[in-house]
């Protein structure tokens, strides 16, 4: 070939690639990372998305070359140089992309080993996924349960993960992990936050019609911080006064991730408003405590119009748990 | 038309006025087929309540295995045999005379003639494309209706139960009754023709195939109007989703997927003999177009891997419908089971999609760019290298599945090495156009944007082959603008130039070519505004498949709306031009691209049985460039007109 050629190939394929480039550097392509694992999969994404922009390059170059230079004219009938082929040629084009995914494949088998390596005094933690709900226990904590996730900071966590119904997928963007739940299989993931704040756990499973609003927060926190919570939920739960019990009962379950109810501070919209409570049950005929014991157990023998069956899954908490939590929901709705 | 119409009458005896009638009412065609289909629904219905009666169930009481047997399987079966399908398998296996061929069901001469049992692999073609391009708006109806909804964070225009309809629909018209069955049309109609054959090997299978396509159709469509709501669980039809936490709708894309991979099937067998026993003489493997070997590797891949997603929607069928509990963990069921065997068809599918799309583009880029295709065997060798890796790679969808943890490694380097091959076929159409004296027509503009958006949906689809990169990324946006950048700027893209290309053949009109240059240029702007900026969303955190979004997503989603409306208005300017051509367009010459395949040898249209004599085929398809070198030599075929003097 002529020099002619690899030079504006040269040049054509440096503007792309600086385009590209500047594409892949100044959009946010990535959510803040939080995790020991997504630094690894960013060192891994990072590394492949240079690879391809050279690719990305090479061809657009060419392309643009060829659409440039050897344009027909419109009465020229003439055919092209024929040419069948040039072994050498593609001797290299199979060789170079294979030892290129070769390297590809390699760097991740590595980065997949290191990120289901567990670390030292792993925190183990049961996430259970319903339609279309989270909740998490803490089996080593007192089975202390919780509808939003806390993790202390630079510990090494495995999840434990199971399904009630369908399949789920628990991914939380920040960490880069993600494991589907599976009826009937237990699926584990292993996640090393090291960023403390509140990032969103979103269902990545098409799993019903919630499925958009299964979502709540995992929170990462100092590992004392993380102490101190347990020990105050333990209490709370046992604690005889309702507004302390049935307000943690509430809290440890996922309700305020679809309800509002004022005075747990939630105002999430996707089922029936909790400070109309009263209102509700006079609707459905029955006495205030009933109703409420009814619809958290068997939530689709009365539904409120507007709201279909069959998106809330139906509770079976503990009685304490259950009483504590009706009474709980009884004052607030009142004071409502 | 006298020709055909004069040899119908010697066979049948004088016309009476009653015989009028019972021809009418009796033979094959439209008025057979509407009470057929009621005779056999029906029959279902009673056979349904009969059985459940005697089994001492209420009769009436579950309407679904009702509709199932009634509407899903038997009124379909009603209405082929009514249309004629199976008119002469069953004279033959009563043993009565069957009709003699006169080849009335051959060719068309009219509009009419495309809305009956034709055995002409042109006319089916054509059959095919049409429809398809049917299904291909009602998809993309239905597209621009979801996007409507994302424009804006919550709730605007539908139920979560109709949104989830919409992508579940349009996915499944789109891969089922669009990319799949449009590859199969162009290749019915030219694939023949490149071999220098007079038909296809079973001109009544095929027929059979294509009629079993508007019945898939109709199914997923209908679904929308089943009490309950169209089924939800996305193409995909996870179990136990999909098997047992579903309305009605779902049995209608479990019966919907056997009708069309039936279809499927039969095409694929009908491509394999025709391609293995039908090739002209001298036409050596290594001496057919790259359309054909494109075709009879994907029709490999069809038969092989289309009975698993059979057997999977049948398994998901009998769990919702009878309930067994293949996919019930709670009584014994396994359920990754289901994306196992869904998943060893439908990567296969991905295959299915995108091998005929490169037989196309070969053609296109060799013809327009005036050179050999380079490295022509390692071409054919690279598709064959796809098929036997395509069945290795399954598990690659299933990386967050939870199943065995030791199989992802296996599945990650199968996957990356595909792009091997693959990069193959781009580099050698990038040397096939380099120094070649290239005619910007419509088709090769398409290749061109083939080239480059393939490229970016293949790239992404490394990335997404490393697993923990794709543990980040599945079931996000980054997976929608992946697949739409392989099956929209891959496979839609080589559709679109294959339309153009064999337009001229098909119609015998040209089409309009500022209407199409003006249809490539809106529709390559609007699917990049599109769909790239979908790559973003998902890495940030977007789920696919949701309703309703974080609010921080809402500035880019209400730009994909605004794009994605602008690149359906494409399909607008592509359907007047391909309408109006049609009709009016000027009269195409023979061969107006001076290409050395077969099938631009004979007139245009081809004339009804192709060739006069069979041609010898003496070279390559490609030799452009290369003085006094010939395909084949064929005796000069007479056009469609002076046949017909001839036979009248």
């Amino acid at each position: 070939m002529r020099r002619g050629p690899i030079l504006a190939l040269l040049g054509i394929g440096t503007i792309a690639g600086v385009i590209a480039t500047a594409v892949a550097i100044f959009l946010p392509w990535l959510p803040p990372e939080a995790s020991d694992e997504r630094g690894r999969i960013d060192v891994l994404f990072w590394f492949t998305v240079a690879i391809c922009i050279m690719i990305f390059a090479i061809v657009v170059a060419v392309l643009l070359y060829a659409v440039l230079r050897f344009r027909a004219a419109p009465d020229d009938d003439s055919d092209g140089p024929p040419i069948h082929g040039h072994t050498g040629l593609e001797i290299v084009w199979t060789l170079i992309p294979t030892v290129l995914v070769t390297a590809i494949g390699i760097f991740s088998a590595i980065v997949l080993a290191r990120d289901d390596a567990l670390g030292k005094n792993v925190l183990n933690i049961n996430v259970t996924a319903q339609q279309f709900a989270w909740s998490f226990e803490y089996p080593d904590n007192g089975k202390v349960t919780t509808g939003t996730l806390r993790l202390p900071v630079n510990r090494s966590v495995l999840l434990h993960l199971t399904s009630k119904d369908v399949i789920h997928s628990f991914w939380v963007p920040e960490f880069g992990q993600k494991q589907d739940t599976v009826p009937g299989i237990d699926t584990s993931l292993h996640i090393t936050p090291n960023r403390i704040g509140t990032y969103p756990v979103i269902c990545t499973e098409l799993c019903g019609l919630g499925h958009a609003v299964m979502r709540t927060q995992a929170i990462v926190m100092t590992q004392t911080a993380f102490d101190k919570w347990i020990q105050s939920q333990t209490k709370a739960t046992a604690s005889p006064n309702p507004s302390v019990s049935g307000a943690a009962v509430f809290k440890n379950n996922p309700c305020g991730s679809c309800h509002t109810l004022a005075a747990a501070g939630t105002t999430a919209k996707v089922g029936p408003d909790l400070d109309k409570l009263p209102q509700y049950a006079q609707t459905a005929g029955k006495p205030l405590a009933d109703f409420i014991s009814e619809s958290i157990t068997d939530p689709n023998a009365y539904t409120e119009k507007g709201y279909p069956k069959n998106v809330m899954p139906p509770f079976n908490l503990p009685q304490a748990q259950l009483d504590a939590l009706v009474q709980y929901l009884i004052q607030s709705s009142k004071k409502g | 038309m006298t020709a055909t119409t004069a040899d119908q009458g010697a066979h049948a005896p004088a016309p009476t006025q009653h015989g009028a009638v019972r021809r009418y009412l009796l033979g094959p065609g439209w008025i057979r087929a509407a009470w057929m289909t009621a005779l056999f629904a029906a029959f279902g219905f009673g056979l349904v309540v009969v059985l459940r009666w005697w089994g001492g169930w209420h009769p009436l009481l579950d309407w679904q295995p009702i509709i199932l047997v009634s509407l899903l399987v038997s009124a379909p079966l009603g209405f082929l045999a009514g249309l004629g399908t199976f008119d002469y398998w069953v004279y033959y296996a009563l043993g009565k005379p069957t009709r003699a061929e006169d080849h009335s069901t051959h060719g068309a001469h009219s509009w009419k003639d495309y809305f009956r049992v034709n055995t002409d692999h042109k006319v089916i073609g054509v059959q095919y494309l049409v429809t398809t391009v049917i299904f291909f708006l009602i998809g993309g109806l239905l597209a621009m209706l979801m996007r409507a909804e994302l424009a804006k964070p919550g709730m605007q225009f539908f139920d979560t139960q109709t949104f989830n309809g919409l992508f579940s629909v349009h996915a499944s018209l789109m891969i089922f009754l669009f990319v799949i069955p449009a590859f199969a049309g162009l290749a019915n109609f030219a694939v023949p023709l490149m071999l220098g054959a007079g038909d296809m090997a079973f001109p009544r299978l095929n027929a059979l195939s294509f009629w079993l396509l508007p019945i898939a159709g109709l199914m997923m469509v209908l679904s929308f109007v089943v009490p309950g709501g169209a089924f939800a669980c996305g193409w995909t039809g996870y179990a136990p989703l999909c098997s047992s936490h579903q309305p009605m709708g779902a049995i209608f894309f479990n019966q919907g997927v056997q009708w069309a991979g039936a279809s499927s099937i039969m095409t694929a067998l009908n491509f394999l003999v025709t391609i293995i026993t039908m090739r002209a003489p001298g036409m050596t493997f290594w001496r057919m177009p790259l359309l054909v070997w494109a075709n009879f590797t994907t029709s490999l891949l069809v038969v092989i891997a289309t009975p698993f997603i059979a057997g999977s929607q049948f398994f998901s069928m009998f769990d919702h419908v009878m309930h067994t509990s293949f996919f019930d963990a709670n009584n014994g069921g396994y359920v990754l089971g289901y994306q196992h065997i869904f998943w060893f068809y439908s990567h296969p599918a991905v295959y299915i999609m995108m091998l005929p799309g490169f037989g196309i583009m070969s053609e296109v880029i060799s013809v327009f760019s005036r050179k050999p295709i380079f490295g022509y065997r390692l071409m054919a060798l690279s598709l064959m290298a796809i098929v036997v890796l395509g069945f290795s790679v399954w598990a690659h969808h299933m990386f967050v599945s939870g199943m065995a943890s030791w199989l992802r490694v296996p599945m990650m380097i199968t996957t990356l090495l595909i792009a091997v091959p693959t990069g193959i076929k781009i580099f050698s159409w990038l040397a096939t156009i380099w120094e070649g004296k290239l005619h910007f027509n419509t088709p090769f503009l398409f290749a061109l944007g083939f080239l480059s958006m393939f490229v970016i949906g293949g790239l992404s689809g490394v990335m997404l082959g490393a697993v923990p990169i794709d543990i980040h990324v599945s079931d996000t946006y980054f997976i929608v603008a992946h697949i739409h950048y392989v099956l929209f700027g891959g496979s839609v893209f080589t559709i679109y130039a294959g339309m153009y290309y064999w337009f001229p053949k098909m119609t015998g009109r040209m089409y309009n070519e500022r209407l199409g240059k003006l249809h490539f240029w809106m529709t390559f702007v609007g699917f990049n505004l599109t769909f790239f900026p979908m790559h973003l969303v998902g890495m940030e955190g977007m789920p696919r498949r949701v309703a309703d979004y974080a609010p921080k997503f809402a500035g880019l989603n209400m730009f994909i709306s605004i794009a994605s409306f602008a690149f359906g208005a494409s399909v607008l300017v592509f359907l007047y031009n391909m309408i109006t051509s049609w009709r009016r367009g000027p009269i195409a010459p023979s061969n107006p691209w001076r290409a050395m395949t077969l099938e631009w040898q004979v007139s245009s249209p081809p004339p009804i049985f192709n060739f006069t004599e069979i041609p010898q085929v003496v070279g390559s398809p490609y030799e452009y460039g290369v003085p006094g070198a010939q395909h084949a030599i064929l005796t000069p075929s007479k056009t469609r007109e002076t046949e017909e003097l001839a036979v009248t």
